[in-house]
């Protein structure tokens, strides 16, 4: 016990090489590969450590002052998935719930549950974010491990629920998405979309856009959009010139480096997702499964890039309107995207349709991510995130503001009755009218094959 | 010479990366010298100088100009032997 305690003292820094390390070589991987992957994941806690401090120690000072100027109340920076995965990493619950998730993947396969294989190890770390932050609040290992298999069941069916739309909207055969911010996104547009295509007149409303991107420009690239939110903080806050432009060049250069080095983690994962990938293709090949990927695959489509651009004006206003809102959003305005994609398939590409959605998708989740603030700032200091005098809060839009995690949090940990009944009842319709959807359109597809014959 | 072959995803972390590694392995195993420009598919556009092979993880549809292959079958391993090929043939 005394050894394990003193590993965890090390650090995440110097902790997770050790765990990569060993991890790889029981995975088969040669000595020289594991010990690379272990310095290369220690390396990237170094750097994210560094780009988070930068982050949150120049633009939380601003947003601070600039909320005292205005009467707003964004106080906290969101750190964005960038900030938060590392976090999760690092934390007991993050290495654990790997092969937890493999584990829960492989009962449930086994038992015909769901049809998701899925290969996206990264992606693990939002189960494991619900489970780190159980953890925090109840005190016990125990309630965070079972909250990581419980997400990851969740999560698995949603990939099964919406391999629908991927087949159909984004033409990617036998392919799911089972994803921690993209799919449990995706239920509350359906009922939107039913809605909204019984209401006369408003269902003849739609618009796609094939040139948004270039209208955008140069100002729709992530450090550009660092840029200018930092300058305009600034500006808010009272500035004068000077601090201005640095505050601006700054933040500019978060958007750029974070993901240099949250690479180098997913790098020292490498020989983990390797092994695990071709564990599952092993056991569970063949066209009857769909793979369950990374929706990186949803955010080349043209509407979806182009929702992604309006969404980032779109969000910070939200942000503001949001009655209770504390969170600045900032770290995932770069890949807003994810949030939206599945809706974009689930109105067929309609962006007024998503518009509609998107806006109460983000303001749930910025709602959301508020009530997940002081669990999130215990996750980042025990990560070993240093918060400059002054800046003592975190949040995160993706995982902070994930509703499964909070009806999680609530139903492990229960400080917000009205709260877990309204995000609940909300969260419980949305996924009953996914599964509707999903029947719906799988009789469909039987039809066509009958026919087709 | 070397070749620049931009690799894109959604955040230029998790799916980006495990393609460029196996890009960089099979280029190594090829004895082709080539050089990756790791980015978000939002970023593609500025990054286009000098460029022989754009490959993403994403499904993209705009046209670049530039030979456009998807790197999926690095991250599913399924058709990897043909994404490969492909990417080889861009290469040579």
């Amino acid at each position: 016990m005394e050894f394990i305690n003193y590993i965890l003292a090390l650090g995440p820094s110097v902790m997770l090489p050790l765990v990569i390390f060993i991890f790889a070589i029981v995975l088969g991987q040669k000595p020289g590969r594991a010990f690379r992957s272990g310095v290369m994941i220690g390396i990237g806690f170094i750097g994210i450590g560094l780009v988070i401090g930068l982050m949150l120690n120049n633009l939380g000072p601003a947003a601070k002052l600039m909320a005292e100027r205005f009467g707003v109340q964004l106080t906290v920076v969101d750190v964005g998935w960038p900030g938060s995965s590392p976090m999760t990493w690092a934390s007991q619950v993050g290495g654990l719930s790997i092969p937890i998730a493999i584990a829960v993947n492989i009962v449930m396969l086994a038992l015909g549950l769901t049809k998701v294989v899925n290969v996206d190890i990264w992606n693990i770390w939002h189960m494991a974010f619900t489970g780190a932050l159980l953890h925090i609040a109840t005190g016990s290992l125990t309630i965070g491990l079972v909250g990581v298999a419980i997400h990851a069941a969740i999560v698995f069916k949603l990939g099964d629920w919406f391999a629908p739309v991927i087949e159909k909207y984004f033409d990617l055969k036998g392919i799911a998405i089972p994803h921690g911010s993209s799919a449990y996104c995706g239920p509350i547009a359906v009922p939107i979309e039913w809605l909204l295509a019984r209401i006369p007149g408003v269902r003849d409303i739609s618009f796609t856009s094939e040139t948004i991107e270039e209208k955008f420009g140069v100002i729709g690239e992530p450090m550009i959009i660092g840029l200018i939110l930092g300058a305009v903080i600034g500006a808010l806050a009272g500035y004068e010139a000077k601090l201005v432009l640095q505050l601006g060049m700054q933040m500019g250069a978060v958007m750029v480096l974070m993901p240099k080095v949250v690479k180098c983690i997913m790098e020292g994962l490498l020989p983990v997702a390797d092994s695990a990938r071709v564990l599952l293709e092993k056991k569970f090949a063949g066209k009857k499964f769909y793979v369950g990927l990374d929706p990186a695959l949803l955010l080349g489509d043209t509407q979806v890039v182009a929702i992604s651009l309006l969404f980032v004006p779109l969000t910070l206003i939200i942000a503001a309107i949001v009655p209770g809102n504390k969170v600045l959003p900032f770290g995932d305005l770069a890949t807003i995207g994810f949030f939206v994609a599945m809706a974009v398939g689930i109105h067929h590409g309609n962006l007024f349709r998503t518009l509609v959605s998107g806006c109460v998708i983000m303001a749930g989740t910025l709602w959301i991510s508020t009530q997940t603030i002081g669990f999130h700032t215990i996750l980042a200091q025990q990560a070993g995130t240093k918060l400059a005098e002054g800046v003592t809060q975190v949040a995160s839009l993706d995982q902070g503001g994930s509703p499964i995690t909070y009806i999680m949090l609530q139903l492990f940990h229960m400080d917000n009755l009205i709260g877990l009944l309204v995000i609940g009842g909300i969260y419980l319709i949305s996924i009953i009218a996914t599964i509707q959807y999903s029947r719906g359109e799988s009789k469909v597809d039987e039809k066509e094959k009958i026919v087709a014959q | 010479m070397k070749k620049r072959i931009i690799v894109a995803c959604g955040g230029a972390v998790a799916t980006s990366t495990v393609a460029a590694n196996k890009i960089v392995e099979l280029c190594k195993k090829e004895g082709i010298d080539v050089e990756i420009v790791q980015c978000r598919v939002s970023e593609i556009s500025a990054n286009l100088q000098n460029v022989s092979l754009i490959v993403t993880t994403a499904r993209v549809s705009k046209d670049y100009g530039i030979p456009l292959e998807n790197g999926m079958a690095f991250v599913s391993g399924i058709g990897m032997e043909a994404a490969s090929q492909r990417i080889l043939a861009h290469l040579r």
